[in-house]
């Protein structure tokens, strides 16, 4: 064991596999020679050669195109989108190609995509999205996210053994504010929920940073006993996990920093009312960044981003009803 | 923004506004409008002056300004109110009838299904009345789960007093009273309320739920007591005569339980139980009988729990060999044999032979008691609430502060025939070692 922060974590999970199996080959720009804009795989290039650690051009669709033919080939290679907004110009050969390529022509494709993602540090609307929706949408995409630094390693690594292509929703707010224990070697953590915290007044239902959000803004709510569920994985879905903290607490809270409008939560919400209706004793309540781009002004992001008390608010009147 | 609505007079607030993040306060430079003026959302209201810039405010709704609260040259903090704005038609019509929605119109008005377009357009940055505000209150419309444990259990809601907003019953309201009555089927197994379903007493006077308390009427005055009551008034009174009673208390971090019975969805009760068995283990002296002069130490641990049986008392259904079965299986154990005993199939052999009893009447509340002894046996424990105290904590450093932890008081009444007080404090402090070391 050793304490590591999420972005340590990241770096550990790549350097291990990088190690373990000579398939493993990372792509992105300037993660090479400069280490990676958030300095991810910084030293890299110096131990694995820049035939492993490549520098791409300013070009997503080149990179997950590349990805996916090495992929097909039996790579395992891993794509580094600087930041996740820049994947909409690697759409095409991510969702159209690689997401389709086993239903057309049953080829494997074990590509993982890792895209730094989210807001909260005045990056602005190019550089602070949350784009897992688009990819919990295609057919053939698995989407992973986690919270801890210890999941965040291990999610890596199940991401890169796992045959489909994975998108990798890491939070770069949490790359260093996120601390924890860490174990060593390679290990995978199974794409399920996770119970952060149980509780059995309400349940607040989060991934990413917005699990950190909703632990603190349901510290201390009047003595209620209130659960928090990390879904760590958006696809496949824990259903399982989510319709069981449902049956237990019955009120339900559902958290995305992503934009409201068809976001991961709102998947969640139409699984609760199909199949949790009978356990609900108010209504699904969603907490999200409204439908705008995320704005530049840090007192404006501020405002916009579901922080700690609108949270707390939410739980409040949901708790009283 | 800089508005808020007040909930009771359909004013809205202005407020000196947040010009930067460093910008404190601000200065009133100039009125634009008196009270009584029409005003128009967006229009300026006031000019203001900050140490960073000078600027206009723009009134946050249209509306007739009612007051003016701010004279010109006056510095105030920022988000101190400056003025207020009547707003006229909806909002104000709508405080007024959520002011006095006491007396409840005939049909409730539901919110307006306003066309998606304007929720789209106000709801973009939700305002936090936006959401559960919107859910009122049906008259006597019921959520999913609460119709479903009534019909389950053959509930009339319509008697139902509800603690929910404008006196909606909710699940606990319901919950209550399926717990409290002891009827039937009991809570089904993944609702484990906080721990009490194996409760032995009831309170008395009964809390006033119209279900209850129409049970409680039926033991009218000056009939003789029942059977069962007669049998346990004098077993009790036998045990205080003949055992020298003697009660010792400690202290518990139930954290850890709390963590670990969330968990395996089970009740704290089975890893108090479990903690017991393995502090039996340690001071095997008080698994034990005494009849008159022999005392006897049981090789195994046979626990007796006190169940409830409503109104018609208590038993003690004992579970034999429980030093063999882990906290599933005692929570199993614990659920079979209290829904036996309030089905009154309770055999002879269920309820002899126990060596040590455990007794759990913490439901309502209560922090301490002063349990009976069970006679032969040497010792009861007591498991009362769980309560969030604020409690000292001291990290690895040997740094103190302070931290809110589930707490709960266990209460040993032991027999000083048999035992002195050391070996009782000993063999608490190894139940509260053995439940503040669970491994989380």
């Amino acid at each position: 064991m050793a304490v590591m922060t999420y972005l340590q974590a990241i770096s550990s999970a790549l350097r291990d596999e990088l190690r373990a199996d000579e398939r493993v080959l990372l792509m992105g720009e300037d993660i090479g020679v400069f280490g990676g804009a958030f300095k991810v795989t910084d030293g890299f290039a110096a131990e694995f050669g820049t035939d492993r650690v490549m520098d791409t051009p300013l070009a997503e669709s080149a990179i997950i195109g590349c990805a996916v033919g090495a992929a097909v080939v039996g790579m395992r290679p891993v794509c580094e989108m600087q930041f996740s907004d820049f994947i909409s110009c690697g759409f095409d050969q991510l969702v159209n190609v690689a997401g389709k390529m086993h239903y057309r022509q049953d080829l494997a494709v074990p590509l993982v995509v890792r895209l730094p993602s989210g807001g909260g540090f005045s990056g602005g609307p190019f550089h602070s999205q949350n784009p897992e929706a688009l990819f919990m949408h295609s057919p053939g995409i698995k989407v992973v996210a986690p919270s801890t630094a210890a999941d965040a390693k291990g999610l890596l690594h199940a991401a890169i053994h796992d045959p489909n292509p994975v998108c990798f929703m890491e939070h770069k707010h949490l790359y260093r504010r996120v601390k924890g224990e860490v174990a060593d070697g390679i290990y995978e953590t199974p794409f399920t929920a996770r119970v952060a915290r149980a509780g059995s007044d309400m349940v607040v239902i989060a991934y990413g940073a917005m699990v950190d959000v909703a632990l603190k803004a349901t510290e201390d709510l009047e003595g209620a006993s209130v659960e928090v569920l990390d879904l760590r994985s958006l696809v496949p879905l824990d259903e399982d996990a989510i319709l069981d903290s449902v049956a237990r607490c019955s009120k339900v809270v559902i958290v995305d920093e992503a934009n409201m409008t068809c976001a991961a939560g709102a998947q969640v919400a139409a699984l609760i009312a199909e199949h949790g209706f009978e356990d609900l004793d108010g209504p699904v309540v969603r907490v999200a960044t409204p439908d705008v781009p995320i704005p530049f002004s840090p007192p404006l992001e501020q405002a916009v981003l579901p922080g700690i008390d609108r949270v707390r608010e939410a739980c409040r009147e949901l708790l009283a009803y | 923004m800089s508005s808020s609505p007040t909930e009771t007079t359909g004013l809205v607030d202005v407020t000196m506004p947040q010009m930067g993040v460093s910008v404190a306060e601000g200065t009133l430079v100039a009125w634009r409008v008196g009270v009584g003026d029409p005003i128009g959302a967006e229009q300026t209201i006031c000019e203001i002056s900050t140490d960073k810039i000078d600027t206009e405010v723009p009134a946050p709704v249209s509306g007739v300004v009612a007051e003016i609260l701010v004279e010109v040259d006056e510095t105030v903090e920022v988000g101190v109110v400056m003025a207020r704005i009547a707003v006229e038609g909806g909002n104000g019509a709508a405080a007024e009838v959520s002011a006095q929605s006491g007396a409840a119109p005939a049909v409730p008005a539901p919110a307006a299904p306003a066309d998606p377009s304007a929720v789209a357009e106000s709801g973009a940055v939700a305002e936090p009345a936006d959401g559960p505000a919107r859910m009122h209150p049906p008259g006597r419309r019921y959520s999913p789960v609460v119709s479903r444990i009534a019909a389950e259990h053959g509930i009339d809601l319509s008697a139902v007093a509800g603690t929910g907003r404008g006196g909606r019953v909710r699940k606990q309201d319901v919950l209550a009273l399926v717990n409290g009555d002891g009827a039937g089927n009991g809570a089904s197994a993944g609702e484990d309320p906080p721990m009490h379903i194996e409760s032995p007493y009831r309170p008395d006077p009964v809390p006033a739920t119209p279900v209850a308390a129409a049970t409680a009427a039926a033991a009218a005055d000056g009939e003789g007591l029942s059977r069962m009551r007669r049998q346990i008034g004098a077993h009790m009174k036998r045990s205080l005569d003949t055992a020298a009673t003697c009660t010792t208390w400690i202290e518990a971090d139930m954290s850890r339980v709390e963590a670990a019975r969330a968990k395996l969805r089970v009740t704290a009760l089975a890893f108090v139980a479990r903690a017991t068995i393995d502090a039996l283990r340690e001071h095997p002296a008080l698994n034990a009988w005494l009849d008159g002069d022999a005392y006897t130490q049981v090789p195994e641990i046979n626990l007796g729990i006190a169940v409830s049986l409503g109104d018609d008392g208590l038993i003690v259904p004992v579970i034999h060999r429980a030093h063999e079965l882990s906290v599933e299986g005692l929570a199993a154990r614990i659920r079979e044999i209290a829904k036996r005993a309030r089905a009154r199939q309770l055999t002879a052999d269920d309820v002899q032979g126990g060596t040590f009893t455990i007794t759990n009447p913490g439901q309502y509340g209560s922090i301490m008691a002063t349990p009976i002894i069970n006679l032969p046996q040497v010792g009861i424990l007591d498991l009362e609430a769980v309560v969030k105290r604020p409690v000292v904590v001291t990290d690895g450093d040997g740094n103190d502060s302070i931290a809110i932890r589930p707490m709960t008081i266990l209460g040993l009444s032991w027999d000083h025939r048999a035992l002195d007080g050391a070996l009782s404090a000993q063999f608490l402090a190894t139940v509260k070692r053995r439940l503040e070391g669970l491994a989380g």
